[in-house]
């Protein structure tokens, strides 16, 4: 993305010895992203939520954590100097739960898009590239997973798969719901660079398919794939705290945010007992948010035309 | 002003996409793990009953006599019966008590989505780059990220907790038998129907918090999708030339650009619907609201499979619908679609 959109003269070799961040800031891409203020919100918040999370994989102790502390903290205690964002049923301080359900969602969300989108990818790019029998084959099948509502085909796959699995069984879930999104989206792009002569080119030279799949349409379609990702990674972090809300991904104990709210809703609700749904909802929202900030910034960014004002 | 040659047309594409549904729901299904005939028989159940089980359902049939067999089932609507959570009551029973409140649930949540969000997206384009524009944009973000489940509990503590104006949770007050009235299943018709003032109070006022949960979040992906679409179309040559001609921009973003830029934010609405049934799941699980969503999560905790082959089969017809009626739409805006 960055060299091709290069306007300057330099020749190939300048390039390659320039360092990574000048070519990134050169690119007109990046800078439309980083003067986009929204979009930087997006960054911050994502930042500072990797922290949190690095912070609690790293320092904090999980089995502290999940243990109960009944007879040392206080049961239900309201937020307070000493528990920030109170204590659950069984006496445990929220804040750690809290933050290293930042760690889970992470973890857990970015397993969930890499996996759905190396499987889009791949099969968009070759649905794309060998037309008729194969495309129509790959193609009908997305067809047939997006017909259904995203979040109840996950909760009928989460089935297939046995319980012991917890977060995992709804990570594959939901890689196999997304995976179409991103085999379409890919698919599209794909069609659109294999118009152009440099395949044709390229082929003419006598590359094998593989390399000209990796090395010359893949790379140009880059740009609707990143998107797609960091789109689907604000939907992936909503949906996987969705299925353990509603029963189907962490074992119970687990610092989920969706565990920690489904606990909120069925035991808290009615008592009144407003931080147990409070805090997990807004770090899990506030994640949200950033990633949704940080798509639609790169979305603006690569279709320029939406920021023109109306003459 | 469409040709019945075009439904049709659709109609018969639907065919395979239904298939393979039907066949994923299928192979779902016998890839989970569980014994459907150790459910119904019960842990303690003599082997010999359990064969007898097995043999009732055809369990013991070849793989693609079963799959054809339930093909043909699954094109009438024939599920079986319940296994356990409502025993020996027909599925098809079963999903026609718990369907409309469900639909109930998306309609309103659905109404208050296109009813808030057109204008909203239209307002956001017209005012472009506005203190308007960003709190519309900065507010339909927000509207996508916040999930239903945290929205939803901080909703009814604030509303039923602290200041009590509305009810936790439920579809009508328990004093109230809904059944005893039900003609169409939708509480707040079917209370009207009765002519029973103080049912239809009790019936909306239960309505209020779920749907406004489900339809904030439809608004946000609504204006969202109308703006943009909207900001596209007032940049065509055919809006400079309308204003050209001295028409107000008012009337010419009203009469020329509203009906182009519906178009897409249709097919929002259109996809936007099965979010919302998946929404529903969890819409009803915090409000505890009995429709198909808590049923379908309640039958694949227990193992009733012909009811999770029901409702997930319902699902996702009612979604190829809706599928199907956007397509239709834009044939009447849009008539070149059609060739």
């Amino acid at each position: 993305m960055s060299t091709e959109t290069t306007t300057t003269n330099e020749t190939a070799t300048d390039v390659d010895q320039r360092g990574l961040i000048d070519r990134l800031t050169a690119s007109p891409f990046v800078s439309r992203l980083l003067s986009n203020r929204l979009a930087l919100a997006g960054i911050a918040i994502i930042v500072a939520m990797v922290v949190i999370a690095l912070y609690a994989r790293l320092f904090l102790d999980l089995e502290v954590i999940t243990q109960s502390q009944l007879g040392t903290n206080p049961n239900r205690a309201a937020p307070s100097l000493d528990f920030p964002f109170g204590t659950d049923g069984q006496a445990r301080s929220l804040l750690p739960r809290v933050a290293y359900g930042a760690w889970y969602a992470m973890l857990f969300g970015t397993v969930t898009v890499a996996a759905s989108t190396v499987l889009g990818v791949g099969l968009g790019i070759v649905a794309a590239y060998y037309s008729d029998v194969t495309d129509n084959v790959i193609m009908r099948t997305m067809d047939v997973l997006l017909a259904f509502p995203s979040l109840l085909l996950a909760l009928a796959l989460v089935a297939i798969f046995p319980d012991d699995l917890g977060l995992w069984r709804a990570v594959a879930a939901l890689t196999l719901v997304y995976t179409p999104r991103f085999a379409r989206v890919v698919r599209g792009a794909a069609l659109t660079v294999l118009e152009n002569e440099y395949i044709d080119a390229t082929v003419a030279l006598g590359a094998a398919d593989p390399r000209v799949l990796v090395r010359h349409v893949l790379p140009n379609c880059l740009a609707p794939i990143t998107v797609q990702s960091t789109l689907n990674f604000g939907l992936a972090i909503i949906d996987l705290a969705a299925l353990s809300f509603l029963g189907f991904g962490a074992e119970a104990g687990t610092p989920s945010w969706g565990l920690m709210l489904s606990n909120g809703v069925s035991q808290g609700l009615l008592t009144g007992v407003w931080w147990w749904s409070f805090f997990p909802g807004f770090f899990l929202a506030l994640t949200v948010l950033g990633f949704n900030l940080l798509g639609d910034g790169m979305r603006d960014a690569l279709d320029p035309r939406m920021r023109e004002a109306v003459d | 002003m469409i040709s019945t040659r075009f439904v049709l047309k659709r109609l018969l594409l639907l065919v395979p996409v239904l298939v393979g549904v039907a066949s994923l729901v299928f192979s779902i299904l016998h890839l989970s793990p569980g014994d459907p005939a150790l459910t119904i028989a019960g842990e303690r159940a003599s082997e010999e009953f359990v064969r007898q089980v097995e043999e009732s359902l055809g369990l013991n049939d070849p793989i693609w006599v079963q799959y054809g067999r339930f093909l043909l089932d699954a094109a009438q609507f024939q599920f079986g019966e319940s296994f356990i959570i409502q025993r020996n009551t027909a599925v098809r029973e079963v999903l026609a008590n718990k369907l409309p409140v469900t639909l109930e649930l998306a309609i309103y949540g659905q109404l208050i989505g296109i009813s808030l969000g057109i204008p909203l997206g239209i307002l956001s384009a017209v005012k472009q780059d506005s203190i308007t524009d960003h709190l519309t944009r900065i507010g339909a973000l927000a509207g996508i990220s916040v999930p239903i489940f945290w929205s939803g509990p901080l909703l009814i503590l604030l509303f039923a907790q602290v200041l009590g104006w509305l009810p936790t949770s439920g579809r009508i007050s328990v004093l109230y038998n809904v059944e005893a009235i039900r003609v169409t299943g939708l509480v707040t018709v079917d209370t009207l129907i009765a002519g029973n003032w103080e049912m239809f109070v009790s019936a909306v006022r239960h309505m209020i918090l779920p749907a406004s949960v489900i339809g904030v979040y439809s608004m946000a992906l609504i204006s969202r999708m109308m703006r943009s679409s909207m900001l596209e179309v007032i940049r065509q040559d055919y809006m400079r030339t309308a204003r050209a001609k001295g028409q107000g921009s008012k009337i010419t973003v009203l009469k020329h650009g509203f009906r182009n830029a519906m178009i897409p934010v249709i097919t929002v609405i259109g996809i936007q619907f099965g979010g919302l049934l998946g929404g529903a799941v969890l819409t009803e699980t915090v409000f505890a609201i009995g429709g198909i969503g808590t049923l379908l999560v309640e039958a694949i905790k227990v193992g009733d499979y012909p009811i999770v082959q029901g409702t997930v089969l319902t699902f996702a017809f009612l979604f190829t619908l809706v599928n199907l009626g956007v397509d239709i739409t834009y044939s009447i805006l849009d008539p070149r679609i059609e060739q």
